[in-house]
């Protein structure tokens, strides 16, 4: 034992003792939380997620340099922590270093060591031109990653300058598996120091290693850096596969009295911790639509805010001192940010730590709505028209099957003895546009002479708007409904033509007790073409462009099947937008948007359908009714109605066969 | 202060009328039930009047059969305090509707009226004329079609709509009856907790003996019912200015039999 080791062990203690505490402090918070967070099941694939993603990069790496950037400085954190703790046991006790295990293994730790140092210290350097000469907006400007690549950088400075005055001071016999700082040695070299003087600096360089090291155990758990820490647990907690029912409220439990979000602690533990997990990495903002088009809305904001307002009522929630805790809209967090969101979740599938920001913006929605009566003033009709005719439109819900008039289409009622029950939805029962789609996909059933039957004036809205822009209520009273006459008929198999309604009967019925395999009528039509029930025989001579809908596509991933559908057809050339797939961009009409106007910025439906128009498809298609809706809007406004059209896939297909 | 207001359960506006077989009625069958819109109106704002009054009560007061309760409950959702149902039959007429409102409202048992506000008129018959009946049988001053109040405290200043897009501002003492237009406010979305404390809310029920009421207060014989003749394709007058004038003259003397 040396001085080292009396000077060390209280710093030490002190150090991590109070970095101890500051994360109990922020363990204690999230706890404090009051709704309910996920529950713990199938620990294997949650596991095997943390493994690819954490220890493998996974979702980091998605993104190319910077991903490998950070995989780099991550992989190079966990190899020359070793080495860290190395230091600091052998500065505790001197003799008490690795070697113990075996001279071979000791080699290769400490040649990854000595790589790892250069190659961090290489990813800093590209961390910093990114940072400071690339500048991504979405990067935004940052003291924490100033302050972070410096000590990062430091300490990899510190770590080969104090490997090569040991070289010179005292030839240690595994120094022929440090390459990196042999050559720091070479260089040091030149300044002709005794051994003694070597010796000196080494332990300086050791000493200002192990004190940068110190002072970050006091910095993360306030600064972005906390992700080191928190990713880790999130992406095992994540939401695992695509499919993500909306959380349901109990109305039957009287004890509930605060329904959503009305303060940042009515929120889940599980919402602090994506708070904690945020990196600041901005890959949120940059595949969002409404910040892309000059709305208030930033997702990696919204994130930063929401922590904002967790720390800043951090004394009253450890306290339990839940009514005095300010609330969750404030200058930053607006209802103008919580109604612009589309609910397109481009921002949560991009996310390399796994937030959910969709969840926080469903329980806030959930209490502006269901407590304080606040939504955009054009709502309100929708919520009436769908509590009183089961449909957002304003229209009888007596007229729900007039669309079927004169096709001989038969109703449950009258025979439920088919294949499939055709959910309709209330696009293609009343939209007039979207009437003509389910009318061309019943004539490729009829085609293909499939029996099927349809609910008629029994079928009500799936009550998906109502869901997303936060009236839980009146979503469960459709729903109850719905599930009631579907039950009743003992409804097994559903085909639908819209994503919306099958993304809800699919997943959010569930708990409701309906439960049915439902099918996108893009996957129907897939089969009904592989089992040659329907042969696409006449061409059409023209480019066209896929719209990816964004409940198809990113909340249950289906890509290919209406790809698949459309390459069927002769002569046709499918050309891909520049986004596309988990990147596509939202038509600007989900989350409830579709019954709002767009006051602020540019409309979503132009920035789309300028993309689709940019490719120099003759037709943009699509399979989805609202996307159907905001894509020929957007054509029509870019008055580019005459030569492009936008068509559904099955009614390029009926067309086609 | 007790305001109370008059409410009437109509069929949804996207509702398609239907005939009963032997015509005496509308076949009330698969028709959706809401509050008249003009009502809602009238309740949106004596809750203002509430909110802005403390110590106020806010009563609703509906005349028909059972099923009205359900549009009494849709008002105590929006924050009214308590509900009173008439029961009295559909085929109700309005002097008879009215007059069962104004008894209910005179009752000994039920509070003092300080201000009563109806819709301008209820969408279904569009008779428009319940409120004014009832001003007369309560014997109180009463302004129709308001756009705004301005409320004093012995008395309220009405802005209301006449003829010609003018605007006519009437000063009248208070208990008074204010009949509600459209634009006087934005009608309020139920919060789910004010849903759930409504089915809570006392809701007292008078039949019309209870009232005074008899078959002779009816004073309309409804004897048949027909739907108005399905909508014709719009006419283009073609030719010049003056054919054009002449042959719209026509055609509105001769086919529209309107001048």
């Amino acid at each position: 034992m040396t001085w080292q080791t009396f000077v060390f062990i209280p710093l030490a203690s002190l150090v991590f003792g109070y970095s101890f505490y500051r994360f109990f402090i922020l363990y204690k918070l999230m706890l404090a939380h009051q709704n309910i967070g996920p529950s713990l099941d199938q620990i294997k694939a949650r596991i095997w997620t943390a493994v690819t993603n954490v220890l493998g990069q996974k979702a980091v790496l998605r993104k190319k340099s910077a991903g490998a950037m950070h995989a780099i400085i991550f992989w190079g954190f966990i190899i020359i922590s070793l080495g860290t703790l190395e230091q600091f046991v052998t500065t505790i006790y001197q003799t008490a270093n690795f070697e113990f295990i075996g001279d071979k293994a000791y080699l290769v730790l400490v040649f990854l060591q000595d790589i790892f140092t250069f190659g961090v210290l290489l990813a800093v350097l590209y961390a910093a031109y990114r940072r400071y000469i690339l500048r991504p907006e979405a990067l935004g400007k940052s003291k924490d990653a100033t302050i972070i690549l410096s000590f990062i950088a430091l300490l990899m400075v510190a770590i080969l300058f104090t490997n090569g005055f040991t070289i010179l001071a005292h030839t240690p016999w595994f120094q022929g598996a440090m390459p990196v700082a042999l050559y720091t040695s070479v260089l040091l070299s030149n300044l002709g120091l005794s051994p003694e003087m070597n010796m000196d600096f080494s332990v300086f360089f050791k000493w200002a290693h192990m004190l940068i090291v110190l002072g970050f155990a006091v910095y993360i758990p306030r600064s972005k850096h906390l992700h080191i820490v928190a990713a880790a647990p999130n992406t095992f907690l994540r939401t695992l596969g695509r499919s993500k029912p909306m959380q349901s409220i109990n109305f039957e439990n009287e004890k509930i009295t605060q329904y959503g979000a009305a303060k940042i602690s009515d929120l889940s533990w599980k919402d602090a911790l994506d708070y904690y997990s945020c990196t600041e990495c901005g890959r949120c903002q940059e595949v969002c639509p409404a910040w892309n088009t000059g709305k208030p809305l930033s997702p990696k904001l919204l994130i930063l805010d929401l922590k904002e307002n967790l720390y800043r009522n951090k004394e009253k929630i450890l306290a339990k001192k839940y009514a005095e805790v300010s609330p969750v809209i404030d200058a930053n967090v607006t209802e103008d940010v919580i109604w612009a969101c589309t609910t397109c979740r481009a921002c949560e599938i991009a996310c390399p730590v796994f937030i959910e920001q969709t969840n926080k913006i469903y329980d806030i929605r959930r209490n502006l709505v269901l407590m304080e009566s606040k939504f955009p003033t054009e709502v309100q009709t929708v919520f009436k028209n769908m509590e009183t005719n089961a449909t957002p439109w304003a229209f009888s819900s007596q007229d729900r099957a007039k669309w079927a008039e004169g096709l001989n289409i038969k109703t449950m009622a009258e025979d439920s003895n088919v294949d499939f029950l055709l959910w309709v939805g209330c696009a293609g029962s009343y939209d007039e546009r979207n009437k003509k789609v389910v009318r061309a996909f019943v004539s490729l059933l009829k085609k293909a002479e499939i029996k099927f039957a349809i609910l008629g004036c029994e079928e009500k809205c799936t009550g998906d708007s109502a869901r997303r822009i936060g009236n839980e209520y009146l979503f469960q009273t459709l729903a109850k409904e719905n599930i009631e006459i579907l039950n009743k008929y003992k409804v097994k198999k559903i085909v639908t033509t819209c994503p919306h309604c099958f993304n809800t009967l699919k997943n959010e019925y569930k708990v409701f007790g309906g439960n049915y395999e439902v099918i996108h009528h893009s996957e129907y039509i897939v089969e009904l073409i592989r089992s040659g029930k329907i042969k696409p025989s006449k061409s059409i001579e023209e480019t066209i462009t896929f719209h990816d809908s964004c409940y198809l596509g990113r909340w249950n991933n289906i890509y290919e099947a209406p790809r698949a559908v459309l390459s069927a057809i002769p002569s046709a050339r499918l050309i891909e937008m520049q986004s596309s797939h988990d990147e596509s961009m939202c038509c600007g009409a989900g989350g409830g948007r579709m019954w709002m106007e767009e006051k602020i910025g540019k409309r979503v439906n132009i920035a789309r359908t300028e993309q689709a128009l940019k490719t120099g498809a003759g037709i943009v298609a699509s399979s989805c009714p609202f996307c159907m809706t905001m894509l020929s809007d957007g054509v029509k406004a870019k008055e580019m109605a005459e030569k492009v059209k936008v068509l559904d896939i099955a009614e390029l297909l009926d067309r086609s066969s | 202060m007790n305001i109370y207001v008059c409410i009437k359960q109509v069929p949804d506006t996207e509702t398609k009328i239907k005939l009963k077989p032997d015509f005496t009625w509308i076949d009330t069958s698969g028709i959706k039930w809401v509050m008249s819109p003009f009502d809602e109106y009238a309740v949106e704002e004596a809750l203002r009047v509430k909110e802005k009054n403390a110590g106020s009560t806010v009563i609703v007061v509906s005349a028909g059969p059972t099923r009205v309760i359900e549009c009494i409950r849709t008002a105590l959702a929006m924050g009214a305090d308590s509900g009173i149902h008439i029961e009295i039959p559909e085929t109700a007429d309005n002097n008879m509707t009215a007059k069962a409102l104004a008894n209910a409202m005179a009752k000994k048992e039920t509070a003092s009226v300080d201000l009563v506000f109806t819709g301008k008129e209820a969408i279904d018959d569009g008779s428009a004329q319940v409120s004014q009946l009832l001003a007369g049988f309560l014997g109180l001053p009463y302004v129709s079609v308001v756009l705004n109040v301005e409320y004093g405290a012995q008395s309220v200043k009405c802005k209301r709509e006449i003829e010609g897009g003018a605007y006519e501002i009437v000063e009248t003492a208070l208990p008074a009856i204010i009949a509600t237009q459209k634009g006087i406010n934005e009608p309020r979305y139920a919060t789910l907790p004010n849903i759930m404390k409504a089915k809570k809310k006392e809701i007292k029920t008078y039949k019309t003996s209870d009232l005074g009421i008899s078959e002779g207060d009816q004073k309309i014989k409804f004897k048949n019912f027909e739907l108005p003749p399905p909508k014709q394709a719009g006419k283009k007058v073609s030719g010049d200015p003056a054919a054009q004038a002449k042959e719209l003259a026509r055609l509105l003397h001769e086919e529209a039999k309107v001048i």
